[in-house]
């Protein structure tokens, strides 16, 4: 034979008993064995950089339960559902899930969660803690799923700088004067408003104008509306004549940001997790150039965190003991610290504001906003389907306000869509609305 | 000889795809036992759903490009089917693009497409074709188009690469002859080489069908199937309903769909390729 | 003179060739260049206009990553997985492919379910193959995420081509000397197939490598994941630093493109080895 086929021979012979042999050893590490400690797993969702606080929990979680012990596993948000679907499906759910939102309410209404009702009721010292809307935020059916971890909610940014420059004095109070703040404040590369769009982030817009999603009874789509199609219009105007950053419409999270960020924008509806990516790229962010203030009529909208305990662990008990570590007392303070966010307990967030008081006073500001008008939450609907429903939704409208689709075909081809989805049998808890 | 190969497609083809049949007649969440649907899943499918409809175009329209891309690539091979100076580097150069990730395809064409800071739009704005930057992955009719783009990119090297080894098989005493028979160059590539190219062609056509579900990785990052549903694929639509929406009971159902859908038009290629694709490719 | 007017028409025609190979280079390079740039000078988003030449080239961002991300770590995962899955491709393609080009009784039907197997996007395949995967006990292993991957029905055809293409003659006298089968197709088969091995595998190297989606559902350890997941992860991160995501890219690609360069010698080597045969 000749040299290279030889050598090509003896490579491939090669490689293929290094393989062997890692094939060996790699099976005989890696495979699932139950060794002990038992292992408990937290899902996480998109919560990465949290390893130093989460062994300050897990350390306290060993000593709680010798012979337990507690792992965490991160996915971004993108794939967090994918991982936990595989997961359920496998029937390896993992004991501890952490959710954004309203994916929850989908694997509530499932049976896929555990009721808490009975703990929060047991441990009554450790639900006082927490904000009685908050718990509430988490019931579907009567029943309580979760405990909040952190939570944030939409307010409205402003650029003070730019107020000044067009003569505005105060943050506006109705969606008229929105709009109107938004036309003195646009210019040449700058915009008037920008709002962010996922998850219902930009629902105010319709809740100030008397816009409802669904029925009290939540059976069956509401929002085709004259009301509706007007704010439609309006937007799809505004958006075209460049008063509002079409990035409201087609960005996620770092555009829209970003944009504001830059200083071109005058007013962002945004949630107030937003802040700190802001001023972490934007040196000019201060107390005297950004204002914070409730977006008109006070409405916003949630996008919490929880953290749920699957129906199928083996160690409801333990997980419980852990969810507590990680909401109360010196773990939660941790927690905020770290995120430079509330979390949902009263107690931790008193001594937050002490330690943002010291550190980071913008923050002070906008914790303010995030727990006045707690009655004014909206776009929280209790419907499992919710995101059937917002990828039903969000589609047509961000196609009509972009001009591709009149508003009133759009608003007609959603109904159509999700009274198909509400008219699935289940999805509705009977004290929906 | 055959089993070990023949057992992994059984496992990880075959067997999904079985599982893939029967959940399509089941109504399934994730957390309780599966109950007997019929073709609830199939009505659904047929009757209600407006972006799977989208989705089934959006595909169609992705495959139709490929011909556009074997085209340009069987150009590039005859270009190079000749002795030329640095034709190893040009092979190299057109083939470099295929071992990249299609996820760093994906991102650095999001960037070249980008209205602000894209190179595309900086292209077309300075040489006068546009007046306004385009927001290529934010349009619903331009979306579609830059993930195309992405993939061709991507691609080509390979069609370039399979359509060169099938020309540099046809003997060329084949072409001499012809050529002294008196054949011209258009009548020689007609006749002689485009039917020996039958097989290179038909292996092009497989490839590209099986790298339309390679777009995956393309439509996820470059726009998420956006905007709307406007770059949404069978097979971006197909994951969302199972991993996003927890669907995995609809999800089937349309599995077999694009099944079923994909068998069809492989066996139309088989069919303009003369037949018997098992033993046509190659020599 | 006759051979002259040839000769120069070959001429005209040699550089007619390099007018269109030329610009149809620079455009496949583009994107590569503009990746590069961009991660030597780390422009912001939303700087503009875009600038051509890298304006201060430095190395920031690749220390960044280096220190932010296990990228040794991910580096050997994806090495490992991608060597398995090449190693299982040669051999198990090989193996099936000679099956083939022997012929046997209901081979059709083999080829029509193999065929039709590749219509079967791999993405519906994956919680039946997690569930697989599980009963096997590989899960969060590499070979685990290798096992998939490891054979490709386009490569099959590939060797049963080139296999088909050996004088049956010299196998029947191997035969006839006693080798088993598996040397007939070790010594004789492959060492004359060199283009369809090369071919396989570049192929299942490429494959492998980008594989995404396989090894988010089984990596569940930080430790076990494949470089596509950290470029995935790292993406979620730092969005903003576009400087440090393009790093993360070039470094990434770095392997790739390295061992493909390295191959694709012996690639276009055996194709063209092949290809002056006939």
């Amino acid at each position: 034979m000749s040299e290279p086929i030889l050598l090509l021979a003896s490579g491939r012979r090669w490689l293929r008993s290094l393989a062997l042999s890692f094939l060996v050893t790699i099976c005989a590490c890696s495979s699932d064995s139950a060794a002990p400690p038992t292992t408990l797993y937290v899902l996480t969702f998109n919560m990465p950089h949290m390893e130093a606080e989460f062994s300050l929990w897990a350390k306290e979680f060993r000593r709680l339960h010798p012979g337990f012990d507690v792992q965490q596993i991160d996915r971004k948000g993108s794939n967090w559902a994918a991982y936990y679907h595989t997961q359920v499906i496998a029937g390896t759910a993992p004991d501890i899930i952490d959710t954004q939102g309203a994916i929850w309410l989908q694997y509530a209404s499932q049976g896929g969660l555990l009721d808490l009702s009975r703990y929060l009721e047991r441990d009554r010292d450790f639900t006082n803690q927490f904000y009685p809307e908050l718990i509430e935020s988490w019931r579907y059916g009567g029943k309580n799923y979760g405990v909040p971890l952190y939570f944030t909610k939409t307010l409205l940014f402003y650029n003070k700088q730019m107020f000044k420059e067009a003569g505005l004095t105060q943050p506006p109070r109705s969606f008229a004067e929105l709009m109107s703040h938004a036309r003195k404040l646009a210019g040449t590369g700058r915009y008037g408003f920008m709002t962010l769009n996922f998850d219902w982030l930009y629902w105010p817009l319709f809740a100030m104008n008397d816009i409802r999603l669904v029925t009290p009874d939540c059976k069956r789509a509401a929002f085709n509306t004259p009301a509706a199609r007007m704010l439609i219009e309006e937007l799809a105007a505004a958006t075209a004549e460049g008063i509002i950053s079409p990035t409201s419409w087609t960005g996620r999270w770092v555009e829209p940001n970003g944009m504001f960020a830059a200083g071109n924008v005058g007013m962002f509806n945004a949630h107030s997790t937003a802040l700190l990516w802001i001023m972490s790229n934007a040196q000019w962010v201060n107390e005297g150039s950004v204002g914070f203030a409730q977006m008109p009529g006070d409405w916003s909208v949630p996008n919490a965190h929880a953290l749920h305990i699957s129906a199928s662990t083996r160690y409801p008990e333990q997980a419980w003991d852990f969810i507590k570590i990680v909401t109360q007392g010196s773990g939660a303070l941790a927690f905020g610290k770290k995120l430079n966010s509330p979390t949902g307990n009263r107690v931790v967030n008193a001594q937050l504001r002490e330690y943002f008081a010291q550190t980071n006073p913008m923050v002070l500001d906008v914790l303010g906003t995030q727990f006045e008008y707690l009655d004014r939450m909206v776009a929280n609907w209790p419907l499992a389907r919710d995101t059937e429903i917002k990828h039903a939704f969000y589609p047509e409208i961000q196609s009509a306000i972009l001009g591709n689709k009149s508003a009133a075909d759009a608003l007609a081809s959603a109904e159509r869509k999700v009274n198909h989805i509400l008219s699935r049998p289940g999805g509705i808890p009977e004290d929906c609305g | 000889m055959l089993a070990p190969a023949l057992a992994i497609f059984i496992a990880y083809r075959l067997a999904p795809l079985f599982w893939n049949m029967v959940l399509s007649v089941q109504h399934w969440s994730m957390f309780q036992a599966p109950t007997f649907a019929g073709l609830y899943h199939y009505r659904e499918l047929f009757l209600y759903d407006d972006t799977l409809r989208q989705s089934f175009e959006n595909t169609l329209i992705y495959l139709a490009s490929s011909p556009i891309a074997i085209a340009i690539a069987f150009a590039l091979a005859l270009l190079l089917d000749r002795p030329l100076r640095a034709r190893g580097l040009y092979r190299a150069i057109f083939f470099i693009s295929y071992p990249v990730m299609t996820v760093v395809v994906a991102v650095i064409w999001q960037w070249l497409f980008h209205e602000k800071v894209g190179l595309v739009n900086h292209v077309l704005l300075s040489t006068g074709i546009v007046g306004k930057p385009l927001h290529f992955l934010q349009d619903d009719q331009l979306a579609l188009g830059a993930v195309i783009v992405a993939s061709m990119w991507q691609v080509i090297g390979l069609y370039m690469i399979i359509l060169l080894t099938g020309l540099q098989s046809i003997p060329a005493t084949l072409k001499q002859a012809a050529a002294s028979d008196g054949a011209g160059p258009w009548q020689r590539f007609r006749h002689i080489t485009l039917p020996l190219m039958r097989p290179s062609i038909f292996l092009c056509v497989v490839v590209a069908i099986v790298n339309s579900f390679a777009a995956f990785d393309l439509v996820y990052v470059m726009t998420d199937g956006g905007p709307g549903h406007a770059s949404e694929m069978m097979i971006t639509y197909i994951y969302d309903v199972a991993f996003s929406l927890g669907r995995f009971d609809y999800a089937a159902a349309l599995t077999i769909f694009n099944f079923a859908f994909f068998m069809m038009l492989a066996w139309f290629a088989n069919r303009m390729a003369g037949g018997d694709a098992g033993g046509g490719d190659g020599r | 003179m006759a051979g002259d007017a040839a000769l120069s028409r070959r001429g005209i025609a040699k550089w007619l060739a390099h007018l269109a190979l030329l610009p149809a280079s620079a455009l496949m390079l583009i994107p590569f260049y503009w990746l590069l740039k961009t991660s030597l000078t780390g422009e912001n988003l939303f700087v503009y206009p875009p600038r051509v030449w890298p304006d201060d080239p430095n190395l920031f961002h690749f220390v960044d990553v280096w220190y932010a991300v296990p990228f040794i770590r991910y580096l050997w995962n994806s090495v490992l997985v991608s060597a398995l899955a090449v190693v299982s491709n040669v051999v198990l393609n090989a193996m099936a492919g000679y099956a083939l080009a022997q012929g046997f009784r209901g081979q059709r039907g083999i080829v029509l379910l193999l065929l039709s197997s590749m219509m079967i996007p791999f993405q519906v395949t994956v919680v039946p193959a997690y569930l697989i995967t599980r009963e096997l006990g590989l899960l969060n292993s590499h070979l685990g995420m290798a096992l998939p991957l490891s054979s490709t029905i386009v490569c099959i055809f590939l060797f049963k081509a080139s296999f088909s293409a050996i004088p049956r003659s010299l196998t029947e006298a191997a035969r006839i000397d006693g080798m088993s089968e598996w040397r007939i197709i070790r010594e004789i088969h492959l060492p004359l197939s060199k283009a369809a091995v090369a071919t396989n595998v570049v192929l299942a190297f490429v494959w492998s490598w980008n594989s995404f989606l396989w090894p988010l559902l089984v990596a569940r350890d930080q430790q076990m994941q494949t470089l596509p997941l950290g470029l995935a992860a790292f993406l979620s991160v730092v969005e903003d630093t576009s400087g440090a995501l393009y790093a993360f890219c070039v470094m990434v690609l770095m392997p790739g493109l390295l061992v493909f360069l390295m191959a694709q010698r012996h690639f276009i080597a055996g194709l063209t080895a092949g290809a002056t045969k006939g």
